[in-house]
């Protein structure tokens, strides 16, 4: 067996073990080191790499901005912002129609760009908003459905890990990659704004209506907003303006929302305690993939199959907007059984190099640039679509008396709206990339 | 003989309690950590905005993010395990029977302490590695070998925890209690 074969088996092979249910970074971690004794011969380069490869994987500077957005994420979501947003956004919508389902879509972005991961945005904001929605008379369908694609905005808009993760797989600017995510969060803000008046129109939701609020109540509402603003701003716009590099700007972040948590009372001994905890938690589930992938793709390197991937699917001669469909596809059907980092970690490596092969008349930096928005898209649809779908897990959990199904067929309208979403943004590059060369 | 098996699961809860406790512990430490480079972060960065007051980033300062960012990876590490916190996929899983899906956690967690074992041990002996070549960091010229050294504890008790889930896994099966 050639090791070209080796690498091309080992894709099915690994894909067999995660769906045996063996951990993610485990499957990654044995397949990675059987290629690598097959194709060298012997054990002992693979143990000389086993010297360094966990601690320099480990102690990559661009990766420890992962566990600083994270903090940041859990010191958002117990900083009690979540309400202020929501109740922001309720002034300017209740008194129209699905007004506090498109509030809670508006406020999920809102939190999204303090917070850099869909599940913590789910579920803080379903704390939130669920027993409003409930209190006015929508479905328990739709306010779950409405959260669990809302909650999509919490990777879509920036800071966003996934976006950090492609950003250093694909070794390009996060900062310019953030910018590029603008756009396409706002039409995904619109989308499901849009699919929710639509819904309650053509299901003929009972919802309650309230009054429209006064100017007055609305300048209040948006003045209890400020430190999400603030922190966003100085988020972002540090790192574009180049105050800081990423990490710092999660770093001054998490310092930030840190103090609005701790001045809201929600960061008591317990409080702190957890939200500790759970960055611990998740920073080491998301460093092990990493690990797993770094000892899996070091061996994927050897096989060559990136490579040969590559010059195989340029040989072709398919047109590339047909290649970029079946990459976008696969990566939906992927998403409908894996989660988003996994998925974005396994796969990057091996499609990265056939995308770039295919000419869509853009440079390269612009065209990777897209790609990466198009992927964090297609992977955030994947967390509300069944059978699992991450986001509706989550929702299932708060919303108790709401069945899964019901869920799963409230949700089927906002997968259509970012179906819709998808092919604009495939049809017109510009949009994800106008602001990326207006601004720099 | 009764008195003996109880006597000696007291003393394995306590075993297992301990190392529990040890692993939050750890836990514990590794977040403080990130609070800590956190806020070294933010002084650096205010330092460097107002340097024209004399004032400056503090030297090395991604050095010690970098790290410190593999010092609470695995001091992080048993904490993850024993909440059993890696990923999975359970799509297909799910419709497998008790039996089998109990085999393979049993086949996945000796795999993971394999991995585990693997793992510290290397990084021991890439301790030793770094410790003979001297290499240090660029700008404060400290020793590589001190990361590793600070990082090997985390991955040992990660080994550790690799063998006491094993353990409550295969314990399930009596009783079939969930798998996690």
């Amino acid at each position: 067996m050639t090791s070209l074969e080796l690498g091309l088996y080992s894709l099915p092979v690994m894909l067999g073990l995660i769906l045996l249910r063996i951990p993610v970074m485990l499957s990654m971690f044995v397949v990675g080191c059987m290629g690598l004794y097959w194709v060298q011969g012997s054990l002992v380069p693979l143990f000389a790499q086993m010297k360094t490869v966990s601690y320099s994987t480990f102690s990559n500077y661009s990766l420890s901005v992962i566990p600083m957005f994270l903090l940041m994420g859990q010191f958002a979501s117990r900083g009690g912002l979540s309400k202020a947003l929501f109740n922001a956004a309720n002034t300017f919508l209740r008194h129209r129609r699905g007004g506090l389902a498109m509030a809670s879509i508006v406020a999920c972005g809102g939190f999204g760009a303090i917070c850099g991961s869909s599940l913590a945005t789910v579920a803080t904001m379903g704390q939130v908003t669920l027993p409003q929605l409930k209190k006015h008379g929508y479905s328990g369908r739709l306010s779950t459905a409405v959260l669990a694609a809302g909650g999509t905005l919490g990777i879509l808009i920036p800071p966003s890990v996934v976006l950090i993760i492609y950003a250093i797989l694909t070794e390009q600017n996060i900062a310019k990659l953030f910018v590029a995510a603008l756009i396409p969060g706002f039409l995904a803000v619109f989308g499901y704004m849009v699919t929710v008046s639509v819904i309650v129109r053509v299901t003929n939701e009972q919802e309650k209506m309230n009054q429209r609020a006064s100017w007055r109540e609305r300048t209040q509402a948006i003045q209890d907003i400020w430190p999400v603003v603030t922190i966003f701003i100085l988020v972002l716009g540090g790192i574009y303006q180049g105050w800081f590099t990423p990490t710092e700007g999660a770093a001054v972040g998490a310092g930030a929302t840190g103090l609005v948590a701790y001045a809201s009372g929600g960061l008591d001994r317990t409080g702190f305690e957890d939200a500790i905890l759970e960055t611990i938690a998740t920073t080491v589930m998301i460093f092990m993939i990493l690990f797993g992938a770094a000892v899996y793709n070091s061996f994927l390197a050897l096989s060559r199959l990136p490579f040969e991937a590559a010059v195989f699917v340029n040989g072709l001669e398919l047109s590339p907007w047909l290649v970029l469909t079946l990459i976008l596809t696969c990566y939906l059907i992927l998403g409908c059984f894996m989660d988003s980092l996994s998925m974005i970690i396994l796969t990057i490596p091996v499609f990265f190099p056939v995308f770039q092969t295919l000419d869509f008349g853009m440079n390269s930096e612009h065209a990777a640039l897209w790609f990466g928005i198009l992927v964090l898209i297609v992977v955030e649809v994947g967390l509300i679509t069944p059978p699992v779908g991450l986001n509706l897990f989550i929702i299932n959990r708060l919303a108790k008396d709401v069945s899964l199904s019901e869920s799963y067929k409230g949700v089927v309208p906002f997968v259509m709206s970012d179906l819709v979403r998808i092919v604009i943004l495939v049809a017109f590059p510009a949009l994800t990339l106008f602001l990326v060369d207006w601004l720099y | 003989m009764y008195y003996d098996v109880t006597r000696m699961r007291l003393a394995w809860q306590n075993i297992t309690g301990l190392i529990e406790r040890l692993a939050r512990g750890f836990a514990c430490v590794s977040g403080l950590v990130l609070l800590a480079l956190v806020v070294l972060t933010i002084i650096s960065v205010t330092g460097r905005q107002v340097s024209t007051f004399g004032l400056g980033p503090i030297p090395g300062d991604f050095e010690l993010v970098e790290h410190g960012g593999a010092f609470i990876v695995f001091w992080g590490l048993p904490w993850c395990q024993l909440r059993y916190g890696h990923v999975v996929v359970d799509i297909v899983a799910r419709h497998l029977s008790y039996l089998l899906n109990w085999i393979v956690a049993i086949v996945c967690h000796l795999a993971m302490f394999m991995m585990a074992i693997l793992v510290a041990r290397q990084l021991g002996l890439g301790l030793l590695d770094k410790m003979n070549w001297g290499e240090t960091s660029f700008i404060l010229q400290l020793p590589i070998w001190w990361g590793y050294a600070a990082a090997l504890p985390g991955a040992w008790l990660w080994v550790v925890t690799t063998a006491t889930t094993g353990c409550d896994i295969a314990a399930r099966m009596k009783h079939r209690t969930p798998l996690p």
